[in-house]
């Protein structure tokens, strides 16, 4: 699995692990998000437990195995989190923090020594150390239950699966050309999508944000003027569509 | 145990399958209970025919008392036995669950043998094995809990063929109006026996494949 710096401060760096050439075909690759500071490091979205052993061979290149204090599960989904009852035997006393709608679903993945600390629907916040990130709901986008990460000092929301794309799994980690980039989130976006009330909500709320990188859990990284772009092509997008509609 | 050394000892592939069998050995002695609880309904049909015959089958009636506790030793027993194997599944996944992790752990510190972390993962891994240890002990001795409850009952099942003779024996002696219905007893009790015991039987051989 491949390891890239996003962002780099003097309290605190972002890290994504992706594209592993190890992964099985039928799996959907998956960017993990990892926050460290000073003394904790927070693992975002980290994944399927068919990823576990990857992911954690490349998070241990970058912290000690003590070190990783939080999780993030967006949503419940099996490629966010479904490694949950492994990184549970791993890490003695970390906290897992995911929206309070999945709780009781999310502890099936096996979880007895990680705290779930349940996000609540308006959001909130977490501090490591000298960093602070915002919880932004996305509720509906494509989850129920759905959480964004912002960091207002790095100017990046980790965005979920809003803004993924099915790539090759060689294919870049930045939109580098967003025309082109278009058909191959159009499909996931109109089918994974429920709500179009709920896309616009987050649209608008989302632009009051200074934002300098969009960074989804699958595909690649929106950066610069390509984030105003995404925010332009997604809010006129009709969502909630199935495949049958979609001909 | 040196961590990553590998010389941990994991549950082989058929091993793997230890929590099915245990599931397994769970449903047959739910359809065991099931059985036992038959032979409360005859145990009481019994001592209704009983109430019936009066000195036509006066040698019958302590017969009931009989069978009416072995029924109740029956039933609790293999209900026990059955929680007991619910539980023993439960574990064996468990293990399953450790033995998982511990290889996983094997890759991480082989593919990141270069990691200036890779010994944080030490501790991790020792925590694992050990716990995985106490997992293993008390694996172990729900076997021999489970074994034992089955050694019980099957000797109390054994009650159940003197039983049958012995009401055998009282329809002779009965009024012939009620020696069909007292023959009739000692058959059920026995093919109810037989049923449990075929269930304990093959228990029995499963528990043996869990060693
Ligand atoms: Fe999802
Ligand atoms: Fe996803």
């Amino acid at each position: 699995m491949k390891t890239y710096k996003l962002y780099e401060s003097s309290t605190h760096a972002w890290l994504v692990f992706g594209r592993d050439p190890g992964k099985p075909s039928q799996i959907i690759d998956t960017n993990q998000y990892m926050v460290v500071s000073k003394d904790n490091a927070l693992l975002i979205d980290p994944g399927g437990i068919e990823l576990f052993s990857a992911m954690l061979t490349t998070v241990i290149k970058q912290v000690p195995v003590e070190k990783i204090t939080h999780l993030f599960a967006s949503h419940q989904d099996p490629d966010i989190i479904s490694s949950l009852g492994l990184w549970d035997q791993a890490l003695e006393n970390a906290t897992l923090h995911s929206p309070w709608l999945w709780e009781s679903f999310i502890r099936h993945f096996g979880m007895n020594n990680i705290t779930y600390s349940p996000i609540p629907d308006e959001g909130g916040q977490l501090h490591l150390d000298d960093a602070m990130l915002r919880f932004i709901p996305a509720h509906y986008l494509h989850s129920s239950g759905n959480v964004n990460i912002y960091d207002p000092k790095a100017k990046i929301l980790m965005s979920g699966d809003i803004g993924a794309a099915l790539e090759e799994p060689e294919a870049p980690i930045y939109v580098d050309n967003f025309e082109a980039h278009i058909p191959k989130m159009k499909t996931f976006h109109q089918r994974w999508m429920p709500s179009n009330e709920a896309k616009n909500d987050w649209v608008s709320r989302v632009r009051e944000l200074d934002i300098e990188m969009l960074c989804p859990q699958h595909g690649r990284i929106f950066r610069g003027d390509d984030v105003g772009r995404f925010l332009d092509w997604f809010e006129s997008l009709e969502v909630g569509i199935t495949q049958k509609a979609l001909g | 145990m040196k961590p990553g050394s590998k010389k941990y000892n994991y549950m082989s592939s058929e091993n793997c399958s230890y929590f099915v069998t245990a599931a397994v050995i769970a449903a047959k002695l739910d359809q065991a209970t099931r059985a036992a609880q038959q032979l409360t309904l005859i145990a009481s049909n019994a001592k209704a025919l009983a109430l019936r015959a009066g000195q036509g089958a006066a040698g019958f009636r302590p017969l009931t008392d009989f069978i009416h506790k072995l029924a109740d030793v029956t039933v609790s027993s293999s209900k026990k036995i059955d929680l007991l194997a619910t539980e023993l599944s439960r574990m064996a996944a468990e293990k399953v669950r450790g033995d998982r992790a511990i290889a996983h752990f094997d890759t991480v510190y082989e593919n990141a043998k270069d990691s200036p972390y890779i010994h944080s993962l030490d501790v991790v891994y020792k925590r694992t094995v050990e716990k995985q240890q106490d997992v293993v002990i008390a694996y172990r001795q729900q076997i021999d809990r489970l074994n034992e409850e089955l050694d019980v009952l099957e000797k109390e099942l054994r009650a159940a063929g003197i039983l049958a003779t012995l009401s055998r024996v009282e329809a002779l002696q009965a009024d012939s109006f009620y020696q069909d219905a007292l023959n009739n007893v000692a058959d059920n009790v026995e093919s109810v026996a037989v049923s449990i015991k075929t269930h304990i039987k093959s228990s029995q051989s499963l528990v043996a494949e869990l060693h």
